[in-house]
């Protein structure tokens, strides 16, 4: 699956745009990321409407290199201080407003992030078949401080994807704030991009809740999805019964 | 005030000594001190005696138990509050949780030290959670008010109107192709199917904390054995977030997974309910007991248990009027605690169930029993911060706080009058 370049399909750095305050202010309460259970989402008015559209993204990486924090960081919730190992699958759930480029319509991505413990994966063999079931999109994590982890990307990539896998994928690199202790270079991330063709994005040190370091990720990420459907929407016939594409709530 | 540092858990191979981990405290015992704890206690199995418990006379106290001649747990605690019960309770639920997350196989027949110290880090979480209950409860005001870690019983909400959720929940539970079904509003249990409730007491609590997920996460699967249940084949606990701090749990074998119940079920049984999950996050802000009730304005927090049913409500007073309000929420739980662990070890003894490694004639607590053949039904005892009851009935045990302005002599009538009311009311 080929990257689309930042910006191309919807509007980037739009949560710093006027016109997305309404938008934003849905997924807020207190200042504070809003918490949303199962059976909620976000509410808009009827002048404003938004679909939502859903997708299941799984994060994979090495035990200890941040799939949790990174779920909490996406999501808004409070960062775990200490280190626990993950005892077997969890998921949360990211709303997230965009405005596509072309036609000015804004939606609502549901990004359903599938975090599982490392441990609990490799003793329990129905967790990553889990994890991957109707997978739309697989975020790979490498730690800065930890160069095994980014030697490993190659090999979890092999290992996870299948070759007939028509999936989102992206790198994500997390404890970028640690730089001074960083085992992986920005040639490396170059040399690494380029022959993957995947692009790599650096998250860490940012623990005010505020979007400035998630938006980035979030709209490489919806923006990829959208057009992993849309290219399958021109090649198949739109409505293919078994066709896991973007579920639509009204 | 009590501080999750003042109590610390130590785990080592129970044959060679060998540390495992420790967790609670800031700054972990130096290794030659765990290693004269260990001694000590290998000491004495040499010489056939068992040794289970020590005090020091400034309140210091060391617990020491060996599970399956595998493992041994020790707890060590600098702070005089800590009480004998309160460790032995860690203790316990501390091997409760290890069976629960790696299951007992894996900790009684011990191949590879290191494997098993890796693994036991999976335990960490729950473990640390335990740590903290009724200590430091200040910043996790989720957690005020649940006892099931010290009480055994299952921290419960009761709902006036339960019935619409018991179908739905039960409906939710076939759906998942299982038998075992709860919904948890803030950590207590609302509804559970009737094979939920067969469940060992000691295995809810731990479900019921482990199912506890904070606001945001939103759904998990975790591999979980029971203690007693099933402590060598593992299940699937599967908890959904329907609603913050409104969670319904499932027990599944390998099917359904959680995407499918996630995608296909959740939404389907549970959004026309909606409103009753709503209603009840809002009474449990006030109470877990039904909003009619209303009780005397002085009682200051209660503690009902339901002896058969090993169930147990947790309450907060009526809002005071008084300002400032004689004791913080925090300082009620607490106060409530050391109540609950006072009565049952001095007098309401029978609560505890004599086990092969403590028995219980253990003759330094027993000062009011010795040489009385009866059984105390009621105790009280007054603290410069405020005065606590308890009755105990054939079937109910109640713990109560009140305002140190109610006369002495009116606390009993205050008390049974209260179990009468609530008993009433809700046939708990």
């Amino acid at each position: 699956m080929e990257c689309v370049a930042a910006g191309s399909i919807m509007v980037s750095d739009w949560h710093r745009s006027p016109d997305s305050r309404e938008f934003f202010r849905r997924i807020l309460h207190k200042k504070q990321r809003r918490k949303f259970g199962l059976l909620e989402a976000p509410v808009m008015p009827p002048h404003l409407k938004a679909d939502v559209v859903r997708y299941k993204v799984f994060l994979s990486g090495k035990s200890g290199v941040g799939k949790t924090t990174l779920a909490a960081r996406l999501g808004g919730l409070d960062m775990p201080n200490v280190h626990y190992e993950t005892t077997g699958m969890e998921t949360s759930v990211v709303f997230w407003p965009v405005k596509l480029r072309e036609s000015g319509r804004t939606l609502f991505f549901h990004f359903q992030l599938w975090d599982c413990g490392e441990n609990a994966m490799r003793r329990f063999d129905h967790m990553l078949p889990s994890c991957k079931e109707h997978v739309d999109a697989i975020l790979f994590l490498f730690s800065f401080t930890d160069r095994g982890s980014f030697e490993d990307l190659a090999n979890q990539i092999s290992q996870i994807m299948e070759p007939s896998d028509r999936l989102v994928r992206l790198v994500v690199g997390t404890k970028f704030d640690l730089f001074m202790h960083t085992d992986v270079t920005e040639r490396d991330i170059t040399r690494f991009q380029e022959v993957w063709g995947v692009p790599v994005f650096r998250v860490g040190g940012d623990v005010s809740g505020g979007f400035g370091e998630i938006a980035p990720l979030l709209n490489a990420l919806a923006e990829n999805l959208w057009h992993q459907d849309c290219m399958q929407a021109s090649t198949l016939v739109p409505s293919y019964p078994g066709q896991i594409g973007p579920e639509i709530i009204v | 005030m009590l501080h999750s540092q003042s109590v610390q858990l130590l785990c080592l191979t129970a044959s060679s000594g060998v540390p495992l981990f420790s967790r609670g405290s800031a700054k972990p015992l130096p290794f030659s001190i765990i290693g004269s704890l260990n001694g000590v206690h290998m000491f004495g199995m040499g010489h056939d005696a068992s040794l289970s418990c020590c005090e020091t006379d400034r309140g210091g106290r060391v617990l020491w138990r060996v599970f399956h001649d595998s493992l041994m747990l020790i707890g060590a605690s600098s702070n005089a509050e800590v009480s004998e019960l309160h460790l032995r309770r860690l203790l316990e639920n501390a091997w409760n949780c290890m069976v629960l997350v790696l299951g007992l196989d894996e900790l009684a027949n011990v191949r590879n030290v290191e494997r098993l110290k890796r693994e036991l880090r999976s335990c960490y979480r729950l473990i640390d959670m335990l740590l903290e209950r009724g200590v430091d409860d200040l910043d996790c005001d989720g957690d005020q008010g649940l006892m099931g870690d010290l009480t055994h019983c299952t921290d419960c909400i009761l709902l006036p109107q339960p019935d619409l959720l018991q179908e739905t929940l039960e409906s939710f539970t076939r759906a998942a192709e299982s038998e075992f079904g709860c919904l948890l509003v803030r950590g207590r249990l609302a509804v559970a199917t009737e094979k939920w409730w067969r469940l060992a007491p000691q295995e809810l609590i731990l479900l019921s904390a482990i199912a506890n997920l904070p606001p945001g996460k939103t759904s998990c699967d975790y591999p979980v054995f029971l203690p007693q249940g099933s402590p060598n084949v593992a299940l699937r606990l599967m908890c959904f977030q329907l609603l913050p701090g409104a969670i319904a749990c499932v027990l599944c074998g390998p099917k359904p997974s959680l995407h499918q119940v996630e995608n296909e079920q959740v939404c389907c049984f549970w959004s026309p309910v909606v409103d009753n999950l709503r209603s009840s996050l809002d009474q449990v802000e006030r109470s877990p007991l039904y909003p009619s009730i209303t009780f005397n304005r002085d009682v200051l927090c209660l503690l009902l248990i339901n002896r058969d049913s090993r169930k147990s409500v947790a309450s907060l007073g009526p809002t005071c009027s008084k300002s400032p309000p004689p004791l913080s929420p925090a300082r009620r739980w607490e106060i409530l605690r050391l109540f609950y662990t006072f009565a049952v070890t001095r007098y309401f003894t029978s609560e505890e169930t004599p086990n092969s490694w403590c028995p219980p004639s253990d003759p330094l607590h027993e000062e009011f029993s010795s040489g009385f053949t009866h059984l105390p039904v009621h105790c009280y005892l007054l603290t410069d911060e405020c005065k606590c009851y308890a009755v105990q009935t054939p079937q109910h045990q109640l713990f109560l706080l009140t305002d140190l302005s109610v006369p002495t002599f009116a606390l009993r009538s205050v008390a049974t009058h209260t179990l009468d009311v609530i008993t009433t009311a809700t046939g708990f």
